[in-house]
This record gives structure tokens, sequence and C-alpha cells, in this order.
């Protein structure tokens, strides 16, 4: 792993951020990201009305701003689109409220190096240690696990895990329409249909009061739910 | 002429003058337009037509027949719709997002 980790060549990764009001946890995030050594930062802020963000941000960022919200789905598309501009090698999701832990990225992206994956997922399932989950979140996830089985034939221990790195040539293939959160379904849908290999990797993810308060409600899922069928119907 | 046959012609006209005068379509739509008019006045007037029809479909009531034939109408309708919603909202996307990527900002 730390050989790995040193043959790892950080300046060709490139991470998205897609952020909408809620960027408290940005600076933190960025932060945490830039002192790993993750230099090529592509934030993408999806028509928030807080403009004041931007600002306190640090250098060597990469910023892009919808002019109106279009969703999450929509935002990580742009990014990538920015990403494989930049020439990124492998690119990577990262969700804005700090949930992730930046130390997690390795593991994630080595299969990657390796050939082993063209896309990993992280999943907090499969992590030995995790932070006690709100039982209703626990759940809907295991719903949504099997509702993704149900639609795409792949039973994954997670679903809809912010946390994922894909390498050049699954994003140059993978193409979001789905704008808001079943965006993470249509991944799957698209890795299948490219024949991608997929791995998942145990990943952390951070429960705090701040990630329970932004994070979706129930309610949200039926209508992810209703995003994934119309999607099946119409695209 | 009862009151409802009254009010249910008055709607179906005026629904008719709005779409020759907002929508002006070419000569094929606005006749189709006008036999949906005359046939939906003509059961209006005659409701036992419905019954007839109904009865030869093997439904026992016209205005259960109306009422299955709406609910299908309006699916289908609604479907287009959301189709026709999900194209604009994907060329809606491509646009914002291509001019988000014109002022990228490298900090």
């Amino acid at each position: 792993m730390n050989t790995l980790a040193l043959s790892m060549d950080k300046g060709n990764i490139h991470i998205v951020i897609p952020v909408y009001n809620h960027g408290e946890k940005l600076g933190e995030v960025v932060q945490s990201l830039t002192s790993e050594g993750y230099k090529n930062i592509i934030l993408v802020n999806d028509g928030s009305e807080n403009a004041q963000f931007p600002a306190c941000l640090p250098l060597g960022i990469t910023y892009i701003e919808h002019r109106v919200n279009l969703g999450q789905g929509a935002a990580l598309q742009t990014g990538f689109t920015q990403a494989l501009k930049d020439g990124a090698g492998i690119i990577v999701s990262f969700d804005a409220d700090g949930q992730h832990v930046a130390s997690d990225l390795e593991i994630l992206i080595s299969p990657l190096i390796t050939g082993e994956a063209d896309v990993t997922l992280g999943s907090r399932f499969l992590a030995a240690y995790q932070n006690p989950m709100p039982p209703v979140k626990i759940i809907l996830l295991k719903t949504a696990r099997l509702i993704n089985y149900l639609f795409t034939g792949m039973m994954l221990s997670d679903a809809h895990n912010g946390l994922r790195a894909m390498n050049k040539q699954a994003v140059e293939k993978i193409r979001i329409t789905e704008n808001r959160m079943a965006h993470a379904t249509e991944i799957l849908f698209e890795i299948k249909k490219y024949g991608l290999v997929v791995k998942e990797v145990p990943v952390k993810v951070r429960y705090t009061d701040y990630s329970r308060s932004h994070g979706q409600s129930p309610w949200n899922s039926i209508k992810i739910f209703f995003d994934i069928l119309f999607y099946k119907l119409f695209a | 002429m009862t009151g409802i046959q009254l009010l249910l012609i008055f709607g179906v006209s005026l629904l008719g003058i709005y779409y020759v005068i907002r929508l002006k379509k070419t000569v094929v739509d606005l006749m189709l337009m006008m036999l949906l008019i005359l046939t939906a006045i003509g059961f209006i007037l005659w409701p036992e037509l419905t019954n007839k029809i109904a009865n030869g479909l093997g439904v026992g009531r016209g205005a259960d027949l109306v009422y299955y034939v709406c609910i299908l109408l309006f699916s289908f309708a609604l479907l287009k719709l959301y189709s026709r919603m999900r194209r604009l909202e994907q060329e809606f996307t491509k646009l914002v997002r291509e001019d988000a990527l014109k002022k990228v900002e490298k900090r």
C-alpha cells in the first residue's frame, strides 16, 4: 500500500466537489484534501444563493458556477467535463459537507492505478469501523441498494455514497443526464452499459449533526425512485 | 336541454375557440379539433349514444366508458408532457453547463 501510495501521481488526480448553498464545511474539506497532497480540486457551485463562499477558499482550485441550480448530478457532470479538459487521469467525486475523509482516497484510488478496476465506489458498509448511523438512514440505504439491484442487476453493499473514483476512460464514457440525486443509480446503468469494472472500497462516512441536518430526507428517496423509473421509461 | 348540457357545451365551445384563436395550427389540426368538438357536443346533447357504444364494448354505462377513455387520454398526455419536460431540462442543462464552462476560474 505504501509503495503504491508513493507511486501515486497525485497531480493526475482531479477531485470534483459539487456544492449547493451550505458551504460552511467547504473550507475544511478543501484544506483536508490539499494537505493530503491533492492539488487539483474542481469546485462546482450549483447555483447557490449565498455567493460568499468563493472568496474564502484557498488559492489553486478551479471554480465553476452554474447560473441556476440544476442538481448534484448536473454539477458532477460539469465538473467531470472540466476535469477531462484539464487532462485528468483519475477523477474523484467528493461531498462538500465534510462526511468523507480525505485519507480514504488512497485506498479508493489504488485499484484504478493497478488497473484492477475502472470505477471504485465508496461503501460505508464494508468498513470495519463505522460511526453509528441513524436507523432510518440504514433502512433507507438498504432499500436503495435493493432498488439499485432490481434496476441494474448489481448487488452493491452501499447506495448513494458520494465518494467515487473513476479513470479517464470511464469518465469519457459515462454521461450523467439525471440532474438530481438519481444520478447515483444512473452511473451504475452507465457502468453496466459500457462493461466497466467496478470495485467497492470501504470508506468512512462521518455522521455529524451538520451532515444529518443537510442530508437527504426520507421523502427525497421517493422522488429519487420515481426519477429512476422515469429514466428507465424515457432515456 | 338541461343545465349540465348547457354548461358542458359552453365549456367545450370555449376550448374550441381558444384553440382556433391562440394556437393557429394547420388545416388538418383545425379540422380534427372541430370534429372532436362536434362529437363532444353530439354526445352531450344525446347521451344515450354513449350508452349504446358502451354496451357494444361491454361497458355498462356511457358515463363509465367516457371515464375510462379519459383516464387513458390523460395518462398519455401526462407521459407526453413529462418526456417533453425532460427534453427541455436536458437542453437547459446543456446551456447552463456550456455557460459555466466558458467562465471557469482558476484561482
